[in-house]
């Protein structure tokens, strides 16, 4: 199952959350200024040198990226359509390998410690009486459900192919809503009877 | 039927007045009776719930920490009145659900128990912390870092009782805790649940979950059919749920 968290640990596992993060920044900063393909393709290749070096779990995430090739299929359709398909291409090899390396952190990274690196960022909303843990909770429970929601479509897909002999695609969009619906209303009732979403600013 | 009243095994804890009472307990959902003047005073250790699909079993234990509210008559539980102390129920009530994909909020093992930690007051260094001891306590230190995607059914009904007892509470209500569960599974939570020093409700299809148990309560729409000893009020419920099934044959309804 596609999770965003890798369970196995890897070397990347050890890194602290907050010099990755920064690493993250700094990367992608820097290549901000340049637009050369070669550029770009040494660096989503450089990117997926680190996906190996991280193991087959790892390299089976990159599977992540099916959804978004459509979108980036549009775009390189646009820059192509400008006369300007040399800079879709580097736009494009920028955009995989810098989802790439997002992803990489965080499938390295537990969410208690990226919380960590990140609060004293956050500390500032206390201020407008947004909680850290509220927000903390929010970012976790998003990578708690995104599994749960990819499983939730697999099985929607699986009972319809069952009765039609069919792949559902959009057809599965409306009952995906309501069930996610309904998830979200199991959620809040278990969340209740657990004392409910953190408000004061205890840390 | 009749209606069976029980000597009751009054333990040292609930001594005084009973642990939970519901008084004329009414309750409407979706603008039909769910329940319909239901009083009990639940004071044994063991306690079961049963009843058909719908009878009210899951409402009654959502009324018991709060998760419901009567529209008429009043839920006190060990000594809160549920609707005045509805914030400190949670702490009081352990509520496990049916299906543990609904209950787990967090993305690994150890943050789901420390989140239960801090929910009681522990910071949360101290959280994390604990919630590894809690896990070595249960034989399943190597748990900590898991993703919970990645456990059992089994597993993860396991961690659903395991991060709601650390908020140390009075009272366990089980709401068909065994439904997508293998025997064996079953068995060890059952086990499990034996030991545990907290008083126990326990709703259930499986009808032989409750040796042992003090006392079973069958529900039938909306009503207290039957309640007493496990083996009378259970024999009676299989006749009834037999017999019903025979009625149907034939009938419309499945």
């Amino acid at each position: 199952m596609i999770s965003l968290y890798l369970a196995e640990r890897t070397w990347a596992h050890g890194v602290p959350a907050g010099w990755k993060l920064l690493a993250l920044a700094l990367i992608s900063l820097a290549i901000t200024p340049f637009d050369s393909v070669a550029l770009m393709g040494g660096l989503l290749a450089a990117v997926l040198v680190l996906y190996v070096s991280l193991g087959r779990a790892a390299l089976r995430q990159v599977a992540l990226l099916r959804p978004l090739l459509p979108l980036l299929v549009i775009l390189l359709g646009l820059h192509w359509w400008t006369g300007s398909l040399t800079a879709g291409i580097a736009m494009v090899l920028r955009l995989l390998a810098m989802i790439l390396l997002a992803n990489a952190v965080t499938m390295t990274t537990r969410m208690d410690d990226m919380m960590d690196a990140v609060e004293p960022i956050l500390r500032p909303l206390a201020l407008f009486g947004l909680s850290p843990r509220a927000v903390a909770l929010m970012v976790a429970m998003m990578l708690r459900f995104v599994p749960l929601l990819f499983a939730l479509w697999e099985a929607l897909g699986e009972s319809y192919r069952a009765r039609t002999g069919k792949r559902g695609g959009w057809r599965l969009l409306a009952p995906f809503c309501i069930q996610t619906l309904r998830l979200s209303h199991h959620t809040a009732e278990a969340l209740t009877a657990r004392g409910g979403a953190p408000r004061g600013k205890r840390r | 039927m009749r209606h069976v009243e029980l000597p009751v095994a009054v333990d040292a804890a609930a001594a005084g007045a009973p642990a939970i009472r519901l008084d004329k307990v009414t309750l409407n959902r979706g603008g039909r009776p769910v329940l319909s003047d239901v009083t009990l005073a639940l004071a044994e250790r063991r306690i079961g719930l049963i009843g058909a699909n719908g009878s009210g079993k899951s409402s009654l234990a959502r009324l018991l920490n709060g998760l419901l509210m009567p529209d008429e008559g009043r839920v006190e539980v060990h000594g809160l009145d549920t609707r005045e102390h509805a914030a400190e129920l949670p702490r009081k009530v352990g509520f496990i659900f049916q299906n543990p994909d609904h209950q787990i909020i967090f993305p690994t093992v150890a943050e789901e128990i420390g989140f239960s930690l801090e929910q009681a007051g522990r910071p949360r260094r101290a959280a994390r912390e604990e919630a590894k001891a809690v896990l070595a306590r249960h034989g399943r230190a190597h748990w900590a870092e898991r993703p919970v995607h990645a456990l059992s059914e089994g597993e993860k009904q396991l961690l659903c009782i395991i991060a709601v007892l650390v908020m140390q509470p009075a009272v366990l209500v089980l709401d068909e805790p065994f439904s997508s569960l293998d025997l064996t599974t079953r068995r060890r939570l059952e086990a499990m649940i034996a030991s545990l020093p907290q008083q126990v409700i326990l709703v259930a299809h499986e009808l032989d979950a409750f040796s042992g148990y003090d006392r079973v309560v069958w529900l039938h729409e909306g009503r207290v059919r039957m309640d007493g000893a496990p083996e009378a009020v259970v024999a009676a419920y299989r006749r009834f749920a037999e017999a019903a099934a025979g009625a149907a044959e034939g009938g419309d309804t499945p």
